[in-house]
This record gives C-alpha cells, structure tokens and sequence, in this order.
C-alpha cells in the first residue's frame, strides 16, 4: 500500500483547497472505494476457493492441461499490467499536484499531467486484454474450453472474471480522462475520481498477479 | 482513527488465526475454508491498513477526541448531488443488459448503448464547463 497516493479532506467548493475546511477527515470516496475493493477480494476469493477446491478433488486434470499452458507468454503479459500500474501511479501523482494535462511538448515526459499518463495506462493495459484474448483463442486450439472440462471451467472463469474487470477498469479510465475535457477547472473531485480509478487499478494489478501465481507458476 | 484501524487489525489476526486453526483441523485438505478465512483476513487488512495510512496523513479528528463536542465535527463534508435521475437511468440499462444475458443476447446489444448513455450522463453530470464540481 505504500506506493498508493491518497486524496485528503476536501471541501465543495472549489475555492477552498484541500485540508482548509472547518475540520480535516478521510476522504469519503476513497475510504468507500477501499471498503468496495475488500468485498471484491471476497468475490476472487470465491474463485481462488473453486480453483484449489477443483485442483484437490481432481488433480489428473491439472497434469494434462497445465502442460499446455504457455507460462513466457503469460508472464510477458503480466508485466505489461504491472508496468501499466506504474503509470498510473505516475499520472495520480500529477493529479494531486493538480495538473490535468501535458504543459510541455509531447515527448517531455516530465511535463505530462494526469491525462497523457492516464491515457499510456489506458494503451498498456489494452494491451493486456488483447494479450488476454489471443492467449484464449491459443488455448481453444489445444482443446481447453469453457464447457471441455472442469479445469477449462476454472480457467476461464477466473481470468474472464479478472479479464471482465479490466475491461472495466479503462472505461473508467476513459471516464476519468473525459472529465478534464469538459469542465473548465480541475477541481478536487476531479483529482479524487482519478485516485479512486488508481486504487482500483492496483487492486486489479495485484489480484492478477495472484491468479498468475497460482495458474501459471504453482498450477 | 486508532480505533477503526486496531478494530480492523484484531479482525485481521483472529480470521488469519482462525484460518490456521480451520487447516490445521481439517488437514489442510479442505480449501475452501483456508482461502476464504484467510482472504477475509485480507479484507480487514485492506481496510484497516488504509485507515492507518489515512490516520497517519491527517492526524486526529475531533471524533478521537474523548472531551470533543458535537459541534467540532461541523462544516462541510463534500459535496452530494441534490437531485438526478442519472442513478435511476444507469440502474434500468443495466437491468436490461444483465436481463439479456438470461433472455437473449439481442436484448444486451439493445442494452449496451442506454447503459453506455446513462453511464455517461451520470459520470458527467457535475463535471461539465463552468459549474463543474
């Protein structure tokens, strides 16, 4: 959690900056994001249950189809997301400083705001999903279906659920980028959406490398 | 917020405790019990390690202190829409959707486009030009 940036106390109006009202406290967006991201590792616990579950009761499905599985592809992608991550984290800080988008040229990075490093996190993790994709489409060549056995089951329910998160997470990011275009200041709220995006960003980063540990290195 | 945090980080140590005592009893043959205690442990590690990363940046509250009055939490807390129908738009589309999944996938295309409108319309209500929040 240490790489995490938080939004602190804020008020309404866009005159006052942050940590100068009456009384300073948790920012109610971010505490509630955490709160909703702890029920969703409920929801992967599910899926992390059925895995091991299935993986004990039937172990002689695990030795046929793991065999298949194309550990150097898988982990080339997960680096991907992780390094998406880092952008992410990158583009929160400029939105704590509130600067929403580049004041220099293009290719002076420093000079990026939240927009240009949200948008690379947007290409990386893109990327993933479409790595996700020709991995899927990979597997069902080698006979490994949704409906082919109780391993092909527990596979692609755990990364299509992870995958469908994804997916979610940059029409988030799209959202969030869509805000600097329409309202003329860069306020608080704003620079609290992007923060909670990020937040949800990692969680997802972090329950995939999970998943990638458990099906691609334990199997 | 020492409270919130050490309430969450005693939930933490007894799921995890427990977690090991469930495997331990079972034989640590049964999975489903040790992933799901010690994932609730996870649960109330997030929550409370981001109390305490937040406690840390803040400092106390008013509420912490135990001679503190009702008046001292006053002013403004953030900013609440008054009034939208966004929420009721985006709750319909998506019924529609998750309803086509059970019905018919023609039902999820027609779905797709009210739920991507009213997402929108509810993202972007207070974030347009002058007046945005």
């Amino acid at each position: 959690m240490a790489d995490v940036a938080t939004a602190t106390a804020q008020t309404s109006q866009p005159g006052i900056p942050a940590g100068h009202g009456p009384v300073t406290r948790p920012n109610m967006t971010a505490v509630g994001t955490m709160v909703w991201l702890a029920s969703e590792l409920m929801f992967f616990a599910g899926l992390f249950a059925m895995y091991f579950t299935i993986r004990s009761v039937a172990p002689e499905l695990w030795t046929k189809n793991t065999e298949v599985l194309n550990v150097p592809y898988a982990l080339a992608n997960t680096l991907v997301l992780v390094i998406s991550s880092v952008w992410c984290q990158l583009g929160v800080f400029k939105a704590e400083q509130g600067v929403p988008f580049r004041t220099g040229k293009l290719l002076q990075l420093g000079q990026w705001g939240m927009r240009e490093w949200y948008v690379l996190t947007y290409i990386f993790g893109s990327v993933f999903v479409a790595g996700q994709v020709m991995e899927y489409s990979e597997l069902v060549h080698e006979g490994i279906r949704l409906d082919s056995d109780a391993y092909g089951s527990m596979f692609y329910l755990t990364t299509g659920f992870h995958g469908l998160h994804v997916t979610g997470g940059l029409l988030a990011f799209l959202l969030i980028i869509g805000r600097t275009f329409t309202s003329r200041r860069y306020t608080h709220h704003q620079a609290t959406g992007a923060i909670v995006t990020s937040y949800y960003w990692h969680f997802v980063d972090v329950v995939w490398i999970a998943l990638f540990a458990t099906i691609y290195l334990l199997q | 917020m020492k409270v919130e945090y050490k309430l969450f980080a005693i939930l933490c140590v007894f799921c995890f405790g427990v977690g090991i005592w469930y495997g331990i009893w079972t034989g640590w043959e049964e999975p489903v019990g040790v992933v799901g205690l010690f994932l609730t442990g996870g649960l109330c590690a997030m929550i409370g390690g981001f109390v305490w990363w937040t406690a840390r940046k803040l400092g106390p509250r008013p509420d912490d202190d135990p001679q503190g009055n009702i008046s001292d939490v006053e002013g403004d807390y953030g900013f609440f829409s008054p009034h939208s129908w966004w929420p009721f738009f985006l709750g319909l589309s998506g019924a529609v959707v998750f309803l086509g999944l059970a019905v018919g996938w023609w039902l999820v295309i027609i779905g797709m486009p009210l739920l991507a409108i009213s997402a929108v319309g509810w993202v972007f209500e207070y974030f347009r030009g002058e007046n945005a929040i």
